[in-house]
């Protein structure tokens, strides 16, 4: 008996295509347990669509298995697996009132319409539009309809739910609002969520779990935070958040993790070594977060610049301030430094607006603590 | 000076844009008053004859009611040949006809539209491309090829089990299901490509069983379209005439065959009053098919 609700083991899928087979998931293996909150995160015909459908059993797969709390799915057609979908349109029928689509599900169960009206209430009441039951779906705004297709899925107490893309609602403060509400909801009924969608913030804020998918394959899988900080390769760092990077050479890699990269202008620097880092060709690129980075006018040496941390655990370049944008919460610099290398810098406006500090032009130093570099695959 | 003379120069185009764009709306104007004219003209004027007051279409001479009287009374064509009877049981067949006929070509056409916009099968395009081919093909060869093949395989079964099948209701059905067919295909296909398709994914989703999906979600959604197609389809099987002529058998004749009849010896007022009352009711069906397709287009 499996632990987890949800597991893919080696999964393949192809489409035809007019000229030969399209890979649109390849050899995807994730478990998902009891209760989680998993995001499904890439960019437009990566495969996360496919992956949910596969669940959902729109799709069969072309090789490997489902499974469903532990029961392979080969055959079982997607009317009788327990998992419902909230569309990506939300796909709400347009001839039934709000209550009989919630119902509908209910119904086809067995469910005896008294009882079923009575979840329908209860559905509507968890998703907090009680009193709408007798309106048609087109009477509603978007942001109700989300919600309807919400206690349509949640009222066959499934046990996975699927969202496909579900929170396009354009305006972004709700979007905001529907993201800590679909949370909280999630932690309430306690139901495994995989929610598929591009926009990262998206899955950083809501997931427990992410599996960053590229290409129909899962180029990771982990906590916000691990995706965040310890990207295992470039295109995850790339896609998450903004991120610096500088080619280089591997020259030493330390058992303690540390590695000594050699950049295009010979100069040597000491970064973390990804745990994904295979260095075939021994081409690697230095990842570092905006937010990292640090700027300094003064000319003094680099211990005085972070406290209590060894000089030699810091990276400092020569770097000229080449752009500044006032961005509210932040001022982002854009440095170079020597020919090869751009940089992008955040701070933080903390004091007022830090952008007075650092002028176009202006000679800086730029660094950062060699924890906060990791070295990745070119 | 330069920037003033270019001013100039740009006022001038664009009073000459503007004069083109006036000329191009009073061009857009006239066009439907010349099209609609060309294609009403003729049935205004048929329309205008079956109240004539004078047999002659020479001149209109006052109004009347006499050639409806007479269809209803008898008094019908040169030499008063036409009985009303003739004419009702000509009707009712045609009633008769175009209610199985459509009642067939329907479901058959309902079933080809969600197999062609839901189905992935083996030489789809080519069946879909001849879907096509009743609306395109001329009707006279339609008619001709029907009844080429109604005399042989009639006469095949005469070879094989010795008994002759002659033409009749039958044959009349069967080509006039050929045709609408094809006509509600294409009707329900438009409203199944408008309808998502994922709402049948969702009611599968939500534990409905293919056929269930398709009773309780796809079924309601294209009936407007079903329903539109039908109506299209009875009024063609009720006007239609070169088809039915070239299939029909001995006591069949349709409201246009006896109409036609009426015409071989001479035009009557009669004949316009038959086709006035036959227009009403064509356009008033077409007028339905067109209202249900276009609470569906407002609809999704």
């Amino acid at each position: 008996m499996s632990t987890y609700d949800v597991e893919l083991i080696d999964i393949v899928k192809d489409f035809d295509s007019g000229s030969g087979k399209l890979r649109a998931v390849d050899e995807v293996s994730v478990q998902i347990a009891d209760g989680e909150f998993f995001a499904l995160l890439g960019p437009s015909g990566c495969g996360k669509t496919t992956t949910l459908r596969l669940i959902a059993g729109f799709e069969q797969p072309s090789a490997g298995r489902v499974l469903i709390r532990g029961i392979a799915m080969e055959g079982i057609p997607a009317y009788h697996r327990p998992v419902n979908t909230v569309f990506q349109d939300y796909a709400l029928f347009p001839h039934l009132t709000v209550e009989q689509n919630i119902m509908f599900g209910l119904q086809m169960e067995g469910t005896k319409a008294k009882e079923a009206r009575k979840r329908a209430a209860e559905a509507l009441e968890m998703v907090r539009l009680s009193g709408v039951g007798k309106r048609k779906p087109r009477q509603l705004s978007g942001g109700q309809q989300q919600r309807v297709a919400l206690a349509r899925a949640l009222v066959k107490k499934p046990a996975v739910l699927l969202l496909a893309e579900p929170l396009g609602a354009p305006h972004l403060k709700l979007r905001k609002n529907m993201q800590v509400e679909l949370k909280a909801l999630q932690r309430d009924v306690g139901i495994t969520f995989i929610y598929v969608t591009h926009d990262q913030e998206e899955a950083i804020t809501m997931a427990d779990r992410i599996a960053v998918m590229n290409d129909g394959k899962m180029l990771q899988i982990g906590a916000p935070e691990e995706i965040y900080e310890q990207p295992a390769t470039r295109f995850v760092a790339d896609f998450i958040g903004e991120t610096n990077f500088i080619d280089g050479v591997l020259i030493e890699r330390g058992l303690d993790g540390k590695a000594k990269v050699r950049l295009t202008d010979e100069t040597v620097i000491t970064a973390q070594a990804s745990k994904a880092l295979t260095s075939e060709s021994g081409l690697v690129t230095v990842a570092i977060r905006p937010e990292r980075i640090g700027l300094s006018t003064s000319p003094s040496s680099a211990d005085a610049l972070v406290e209590g941390v060894d000089a030699s655990e810091i990276t400092m370049l020569d770097a000229q301030v080449i752009d500044n944008q006032y961005i509210g919460t932040d001022t982002r610099y854009t440095l170079r430094a020597g020919d090869a290398i751009e940089l992008v810098a955040r701070r933080q406006n903390i004091d007022g607006r830090d952008g007075g500090a650092f002028h176009i032009g202006h000679s800086v130093k730029a660094f950062w603590r060699n924890i906060s570099a990791t070295v990745l695959d070119s | 000076m330069a920037a003033a003379s270019q001013m100039l120069v740009n006022e001038q185009a664009m009073r000459r844009n503007h004069m083109v764009r006036q000329l191009g709306k009073v061009g857009l104007w006239l066009n439907p008053i010349f099209a609609y004219f060309f294609l009403w003209a003729p049935i205004v004027v048929l329309v205008l004859f079956s109240f004539n007051s004078s047999r002659s279409v020479a001149s209109f001479t006052g109004f009347t009611l006499k050639w409806y009287n007479n269809i209803l009374n008898n008094v019908m064509g040169a030499e008063r040949a036409f009985s009303t009877e003739i004419m009702l049981n000509a009707f009712r067949n045609s009633l008769f006809v175009g209610t199985v006929a459509t009642l067939i070509a329907t479901v058959l056409g309902t079933l080809i539209a969600l197999a062609m916009a839901r189905g992935r099968f083996p030489g789809k395009g080519l069946i879909d491309g001849l879907l096509f081919l009743p609306v395109v093909i001329p009707e006279i060869t339609q008619a001709i090829s029907l009844a080429i093949f109604f005399k042989v395989a009639f006469d095949w079964i005469a070879v094989i089990s010795g008994e002759r099948i002659f033409p009749g209701f039958h044959t009349i059905i069967m080509a006039h299901v050929t045709f609408n067919i094809s006509f509600v295909a294409i009707v329900v296909r438009a409203r199944l490509a408008d309808m998502d398709p994922q709402l049948e994914e969702a009611a599968k989703d939500l534990g409905a069983n293919p056929w269930q999906a398709y009773w309780r979600v796809t079924f309601p959604l294209i009936l407007p379209g079903v329903i539109s197609g039908a109506l299209l389809a009875f009024t063609l099987s009720l006007d239609d005439f070169v088809i039915t002529f070239f299939t029909s058998g001995v006591g069949t004749s349709t409201l246009p065959v006896f109409v036609y009849g009426l015409l071989k010896l001479t035009v009557t007022p009669e004949v316009n009053a038959i086709s006035t009352i036959m227009m009403v009711l064509s356009t008033l069906l077409i007028g339905i098919s067109l209202a249900l397709q276009g609470r569906n287009a407002s609809r999704s």
